[in-house]
């Protein structure tokens, strides 16, 4: 009975123009938004393989001089896109895609997308993500809206349970076949986003397939979610224009309202220092130590003496290398520890920040899944820091490889003697290795259990509330 | 067959069905006569099911309606004032739909069979039935009680709005259903119909039964009297 009530519905649904037309027009935005990201994030990739290759050709190319200068000199690292941004940019048009490694300084990523962006991104950007996040539900209301208010205020209603067919199998007929509807649209997107992935060159890069099927359920659940959530509106909701109005409210709530209040919210109850405070804040602490009591340069006068002592001598000109070159690595070392306690409280707060956001969908399902859609995108915060750590553990090999030439090369005083490109090739390339599906796993859990705990809590009650059918 | 022993429905306090006995045997067409807000249709309600009695029982084949709502309305085809079909569907689609949720499956030479013994057009039977007229409908719902072998038939005011021609139609449909041992209660305002086509009549006045006769007692000119006499009384 459940599959008649399913087919029915599902027949009905594709015999109604008016869902035809407004499916058509989700589907074309959708694939149109895949095609289009497909060629951004493969021009974005290509422009940045090629700045990667000619920033090393520059530092190759640097010319003669001595280390220290050339740490100064530094190099431009590119963070690689990841082949999901097809589906989902994320937080790529919000973070910088570029870091500048030099010594003495952790930088942030610069060069923001969104700063070359026209005015027209204040109205969001159609990604294939942010069309079945906002689009998608939209259309499950307009399909469900009616399924049984409709029926009730039509009378249909009535004839079908004067038939004997239990209310739960109705509304579980209908539950499939409207899902079966929304699957013909959404399946072909799928393929047709899996098809992009697979055409784009080291489209299988971090697992992303592994992500990809991952995705796919993550909003799979979503939909189910809105879908048990609509057909239990429709069915206790007196009219379908009250059922239509109701769902279009939470709707707005969801899409529109929960994500700036939840932002909101969140940097209320956890803020986040300004640029310049965290800057000059780190800036004390390189001066001052982290406990705000060790001068840098008296940390250095006792790590001089303690040298001193360490090899007998009781001047600095009658060490065996360029203490300056060790004082170097010394105070890169100091510095370290400051960077990576600031950055790493800093970086806790925004993570800690998204896991509010992300809770808070219990309230709107769309912040789960947006939380879990970028992290399995590889396009979210947590990914987006670990491409930094890995840009400053460059940075930190690359100095101190430059540090200890200085230090050796006792010929050039001060800063060390001259060296050449021999050295600059003894540094190599950065390459960035994104982290596991296991990373976008952990990093996704909880927008996953969010969706996870709607999907069920949905579906009871949409299982709770059918058996209260009336006919009218 | 179909049996109301005591049956009592208040809406806000106010009486709608008062201790109402009825019992309609197999192959019998008990007419339900009464005014607007009589209790008809709330005593249809209450038979399928659909509102639960504040007092007494519906019975469907000698089982609590109240304890087994789904089981009692296996046995019962309900056809209302306007039987309402799905608009992108055809007749037989309608039927083929309807039917299997009532538990029959039929094959479509069936379907079209039965769509015809209720008196539907040939050519109709394949029409979406956002084409069909009311008559029309009320066949479809006709052969679905054909199509799910009904043991009783309810029937709420299915001739009003019928042209003549269509309603005498109906009545013959009716008949013929009634022969065949089905257990039919209609609700009706059709004093005609009633007197035409019921075995037994009943009169409702404010939830009551104030008057139950035999057709073959009365005329139609006797009908019309009783029925004033019992609003009035």
């Amino acid at each position: 009975m459940i599959s008649a009530i399913a087919r029915k519905e599902f027949l009905d649904v594709w015999r109604d123009g008016r869902f035809r037309i407004a499916a058509a027009v989700v589907v074309v935005l959708l694939g149109v938004a895949l095609l289009l990201a497909w060629q951004q994030v493969q021009r974005a990739r290509a422009e940045r393989a090629a700045a990667a290759a000619l920033e090393r050709e520059n530092w190759l190319n640097q010319g003669e001089k001595n280390s220290h200068s050339a740490g100064h000199y530094g190099v431009y690292v590119f963070k690689p896109l990841a082949p999901l941004a097809v589906f989902d940019r994320g937080l790529e048009p919000f973070v910088g895609s570029t870091v500048f490694l030099e010594a003495h300084r952790q930088n942030q990523a610069a060069f923001l997308p969104a700063q070359d962006a026209t005015a027209m991104r204040r109205f969001g950007e159609l990604t294939a993500a942010t069309g079945l996040q906002l689009l998608a539900p939209l259309l499950v209301v307009l399909l469900t809206f009616g399924a049984l208010a409709g029926e009730r205020e039509r009378g249909t209603l009535r004839q079908v349970l004067s038939l004997g067919v239990r209310p739960r199998d109705l509304v579980l007929g209908k539950a499939i076949g409207l899902g079966v509807a929304l699957a013909v649209l959404l399946v072909p997107v799928a393929l047709f986003g899996a098809v992009a992935l697979a055409n784009l060159p080291e489209g299988d890069a971090g697992g992303s397939w592994l992500r990809f099927a991952w995705l796919g359920g993550a909003y799979a659940l979503y939909l189910a979610a809105i879908l048990a959530v609509c057909l239990a509106v429709s069915a206790v909701a007196s009219t379908a224009r009250t059922a239509l109005a109701t769902l279009l409210v939470c709707w707005a709530a969801n899409a529109v309202l929960a994500p700036r209040l939840a932002s909101d919210f969140a940097q209320r109850v956890l803020p986040t220092p300004k640029l310049a405070e965290f800057e000059t804040a780190m800036h004390k602490a390189v001066q001052e130590g982290l406990d705000g009591h060790s001068p840098r340069q008296q940390q250095l006068q006792e790590f001089a003496q303690q040298t001193l002592k360490k090899h007998g001598k009781t001047r600095i000109e009658e060490l065996p290398f360029n203490f300056n070159g060790l004082v170097m690595l010394e105070s890169e070392r100091l510095a370290g520890e400051v960077f990576d306690h600031h950055f790493a409280k800093l970086w806790d707060r925004l993570e800690a920040q998204d896991r509010i956001v992300t809770w808070t969908g219990l309230v709107a399902p769309l912040l789960g899944l947006r939380a879990a859609s970028m992290a399995l995108a590889g396009t979210d915060f947590t990914q987006h820091r670990h491409f930094s750590v890995a840009a400053e553990q460059h940075r930190r090999d690359f100095v101190r490889v430059l540090n200890e030439e200085m230090m050796n090369n006792t010929a050039g005083g001060h800063h060390g003697g001259v060296a050449g490109r021999s050295l600059w090739e003894k540094l190599p390339a950065f390459r960035y290795d994104p982290p596991p599906p296991a990373h976008a796993l952990r990093a996704a859990a909880p927008g996953l259990m969010v969706l996870f705990l709607w999907a069920a809590g949905a579906w009871t009650a949409l299982l709770l509330v059918a058996p209260r059918l009336k006919p009218n | 067959m179909l049996e109301t022993v005591k049956l009592t429905k208040r809406f806000n306090g106010q009486v709608a069905v008062n201790e109402l006995n009825l019992l309609v045997k197999p192959g019998e067409l008990f007419a339900l006569l009464g005014p607007n807000g009589a209790g008809k249709t709330t005593t249809i309600n209450l038979l399928l099911g659909f509102l639960a009695p504040d007092a007494g029982e519906a019975r469907v084949n000698g089982a609590s309606v109240a304890a087994d709502p789904i089981a009692a309305r296996r046995h019962i085809a309900y056809i209302p004032e306007q039987v309402m079909l799905y608009p992108r569907f055809s007749g037989v689609e309608n039927l083929d739909y309807f039917s299997t949720l009532g538990g029959r499956r039929h094959t479509r030479e069936e379907l079209v069979t039965l769509l015809k013994r209720a008196g539907l057009p040939a050519e109709a039977a394949d029409r979406r039935v956002g084409t069909y007229s009311k008559g029309m409908r009320q066949k479809v719902g006709i052969a679905l009680a054909l199509a799910t072998e009904a043991k009783a038939l309810l029937l709420d005011e299915p001739t009003s709005g019928l042209d003549p021609a269509a309603s005498h139609e109906f009545s013959l449909l009716l008949r013929k259903l009634a022969g065949q041992g089905v257990a039919i209660l209609m609700a009706t305002h059709d004093l005609f119909r009633a007197r035409e086509d019921a075995t037994r009549i009943g009169i409702l006045v404010d939830g009551k039964l104030a008057g139950e006769y035999a057709t073959n007692d009365i005329k139609h000119m006797d009908l019309e009297k009783l029925y004033l006499k019992h609003l009035r009384a």
